[in-house]
């Protein structure tokens, strides 16, 4: 067949009326910069839902552009369209099926040949296409010289130069889309030819299916599905229905087979690379020289065999001090707004509307002191999420799991589920999620199982605040030893169920590690407030229903005068004497504990509810007029900037969790605390935050991996072995404290 | 011919083969495809980068710093310059 012969197929390509939707289908290599120009073309217009049938995340996004409505579609980065990851199979699913109007195949120009490799199989989709030749930036500052025009005339495709980050070139590469989708046919980009022995297959292999299932040439582009069947592509054989030694090809490759040996994939796919690498020859002038890049010397310190870990380590100890150095001034000023001014323009708003005294009641003790509790930590959680979304858009992220393979290994991991797993340091649900990455369904279910184990940022409040009381002077070091806990329980965990369930050799590693970049400020804040995001919802969803329920828990039967008898109470004094060998056996702890169970950041905020104290009428502070509020308010934010920029400055001025405000105003915003004083003592206190960070994973978590799994099986499995962990771990620091003289 | 996994942090080589599925099959029967979809082909110079003695495998294909493991890197070939 000749190239250029699909146009046949392609011929019911017309062009795009003005007010028809514009699909755009993005492609390319992981890393290429597909997201950057995705965010710099639709910025926070992009949706993300799922893949159907998988949870691979699918980002699409819908706007205008030059009075145009267009539909951007962010396809999961491959290398290649052959069936062997989940992430080929969609991409090509989506474009064989969906015929997007166009394809934007962003191509890093850093590594051209290999980019161009997946480029040269878009062509044989005969789809439109345009090329972003990104990161045009870097390439020039190598010393890399393109001809653009030869690449556009040998591809058949407009080649537009971009810099996504600098959002250069972002314009052009829009017209030359819809520039594409309006002139169809002009776009299609030139296949590539294979030489005679396979054309004529390739000829023969349409010709037999155009004689027996002529329904497949309709819906496939012919001379791509002659050429996917010729390398028994087992999905595209699996959709057909057709046995992988069909007649059809089977006649048409017999005399290739004998002249090539049997392996036609390997055959073809040989073609395609000598293409790229040809193309790349003649397209691009390298300098001679080859500096030793900066990636290189870093990954020379980093990925030592000595330092790797411990840099590993320190690199995480300073992320937990800054995330608490930056967060802890404006979580201050958040706690100090909502006790003070907003709290007081609620109870305004309720007196004016003269609802009754329960209602008074459950908006200032029950919602305002429950999702109050955690709304504060909101700070700390994006300072958190920042540093996260810092460590994977560096590059270090993969480094990590190059450095821990080693110690994955050993619980029949690889390092590539460490990054599940450090995800799950911000939230574990994303974490779960993530586990697809893994290709084997084995390291996928013991990768969630362990996932709990690592701290998740929903933790941080209850640590924040036990931390806050008991620990201020060394807040950073017992931070930070509450997430390497974390990591050596799942190390022995997984070691243990290693053995028990998931038997079998060790699995395959195989991993890219991206060249170091600085991330833009722009993607940070944008993948910042992504994964920040579902805290808020959760605050105000969830959280404040479980704050209402657990309000009226604790105040049923109607009207109950002690707490300790409420429905909430009752419950508590009967965990309360399991919980009492760890050191908290208090009908309180039990009951926060419990209410703790849909989302562990309610933990504290039952705790408020427990423990916040009615005013007496006297007591009660005058609202001062709201000028003065207001000034209040921006003044105040405007310190904790201040403090927060200075304690950053300050790398030697320990985390500060305590504060240098005086204790009757620290009590005054805290009566929490104060509480707390009197019923833990710190080792009692340690022992709590260690049950708190290992009793069990939440109930959006059980969601999560119900969704990934398709069973509750795996949730049931991680609930039982987490209580049961808990309570021994919790067991042994404080019996095992008490033994060691350190107080009870 | 040696296994890639022999290589010397720093030394430059030039892959022969990689063990093809059929054989090496098991539990990842695509790896090695996947591999060659990634860059590392027959053919293709490369440099190691970081091969402590366990553990995983740095190498540099092209402009891409691959990591794979120590079991997949024995059954790939490769003709060392210095032997
Ligand atoms: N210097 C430079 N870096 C870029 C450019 N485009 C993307 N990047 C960076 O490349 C990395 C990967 O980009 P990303 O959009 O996540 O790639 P994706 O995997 O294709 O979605 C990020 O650190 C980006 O900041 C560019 O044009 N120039
Ligand atoms: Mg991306």
């Amino acid at each position: 067949m000749k190239p250029g012969a699909g146009i046949q197929y392609a011929e019911d390509r017309d062009s795009k009326k003005s007010n028809e939707t514009i699909t755009l289908a993005v492609a390319g290599n992981p890393n290429a910069g597909k997201s950057t120009l995705i965010n710099s073309i639709a910025g926070t217009r992009l949706q993300v839902g799922n893949w159907p049938g998988v949870t691979v995340e699918k980002k699409t996004a819908f706007f205008e552009h030059d009075g145009r409505k267009i539909k951007l579609v962010d396809l999961p980065g491959t290398y290649s369209l052959s069936p062997y990851t989940q992430e080929e199979i969609i991409a090509r699913d989506y474009l064989v099926n969906e015929k997007p109007d166009v394809i934007v195949n962003v191509v890093d120009a850093t590594n051209l040949e290999r980019n161009l490799y997946l480029t040269l199989q878009l062509a044989e989709l005969e789809i439109p296409l345009v090329l972003a030749l990104n990161i045009y930036d870097e390439a020039e500052a190598k010393g890399y010289r393109f001809d653009l025009e030869a690449l556009s005339s040998m591809l058949g495709v407009a080649v537009i130069p971009t810099t996504a980050t600098k959002r250069e070139g972002v314009k052009a590469l829009m017209t030359a889309a819809l520039a594409a989708a309006d002139s169809p046919r002009q776009s299609i980009p030139k296949p590539i030819t294979y030489g005679d022995d396979i054309e004529r297959a390739a000829d023969a292999v349409v010709g037999g299916l155009s004689a027996e299932i002529p329904e497949a040439l309709e819906q496939y582009p012919p001379r791509w599905l002659a050429l996917k069947l010729m390398e028994s592509d087992s999905t595209v054989l699996e959709r057909l229905g057709m046995p992988a030694d069909s007649r059809i090809v089977a006649d048409a490759v017999g005399h290739l087979r004998k002249a090539h040996g049997d392996d036609m994939e390997a055959l073809l796919a040989d073609a395609r690379y000598a293409q790229a690498a040809g193309l790349t020859r003649e397209v691009l002038k390298k300098p001679d020289i080859r500096k030793r890049d900066l990636t290189e010397k870093i990954d020379a310190v980093v990925l030592n065999r000595f330092f790797g870990i411990p840099i590993f380590l320190a690199a995480m100890w300073l992320m937990f001090k800054l995330t608490f150095d930056i967060s802890k001034p404006f979580a201050d000023w958040l706690g100090a707004m909502i006790s003070g001014p907003f709290k007081r323009a609620a109870e305004a708003l309720v007196s004016i509307m003269q609802a009754p005294a329960w209602i008074a009641s459950l908006v200032s003790d029950g919602i305002i002191a429950g999702v109050g509790a955690v709304l504060v930590f909101v700070p700390v959680i994006f300072a958190m999420m920042f540093f996260i979304t810092f460590l994977e858009g560096s590059g270090y992220m993969a480094r990590a799991a190059f450095v821990m393979d080693r110690a994955m290994h050993a619980i029949g991991l690889h390092g590539k589920s460490f990054i599940p797993m450090l995800l799950g340091f911000g939230c574990n649900v994303p974490a779960i999620y993530a586990t697809r990455m893994l290709e084997n369904p084995k390291d996928k279910a013991l990768t969630a199982l362990l996932i709990p184990l690592t701290s998740c940022g929903a933790r941080l409040p209850v640590y924040v605040v036990f931390i806050g009381t008991f620990f201020a002077s060394q807040a950073a070091t017992v931070l930070w030893s509450l997430y390497v806990m974390g990591i050596a329980l799942a190390i022995c965990v997984g070691m243990v169920f290693k053995r028990m369930i998931f038997r079998g050799d060790a699995p395959m590693f195989i991993m890219e590690l991206p060249p170091y970049r600085m991330p833009t400020f722009r993607s940070l804040m944008i993948h910042t407030w992504e994964k920040g995001k579902h805290f808020l919802i959760k605050a105000g969803t969830c959280i404040l229903a479980v704050s209402i329920i657990v309000w009226f828990l604790l105040n049923m039967p109607w009207g109950v005068e002690n707490k300790k008898d409420s429905y909430l109470g009752q419950v508590g004094q009967v965990i309360a004497p399991a919980l009492k060998p760890l050191g908290f056996g208090s009908w309180e702890a039990g009951s926060a504990l419990l209410a703790g169970l849909v989302a562990k950041e309610i933990v504290v905020g039952t705790m408020g509810e427990i423990y916040v104290k009615k005013e007496e009428e006297g007591e009660k502070k005058e609202a001062p007029p709201i000028r003065e509020e207001l000034a209040g308010i921006v003044t105040s934010f405007g310190e904790a900037v201040k403090s927060a920029g200075m304690n950053v400055v300050s790398t030697v001025g320990i985390a500060t969790i305590s504060s240098d405000e005086s204790e009757e105003k620290m009590a005054e915003r805290m009566p929490l605390r104060e509480e707390l004083q009197k019923q833990f003592t710190p080792l009692s206190a340690y022992a709590f935050i260690t049950f708190v960070l290992l009793y069990m994973p939440c109930a959006v978590v059980a969601i999560a991996m119900r969704q990934e799994f398709g069973t509750w099986k795996w949730y049931g499995i991680a609930f039982a072995y987490q209580i049961v962990l808990a309570w021994v771990v919790a067991f042994v620091i404080y019996q095992g404290g008490k033994l060691l003289g350190l107080g009870g | 011919m040696s296994p890639l996994a022999f290589m010397a942090e720093g030394e430059k080589a030039e892959i022969i083969s990689l063990r093809p599925r059929l054989e090496g099959g098991g539990k990842c029967p695509d790896c090695m495809e996947h591999l060659k979809d990634m860059g590392l082909r027959p053919g293709k110079q490369i440099e190691m980068l970081t091969n402590s003695g366990g553990g995983p495998l740095l190498l540099k294909v092209d402009e891409s710093r691959i990591a794979l493991g120590r079991g997949m890197a024995m059954k790939i070939y490769v003709r060392r310059e210095s032997l």
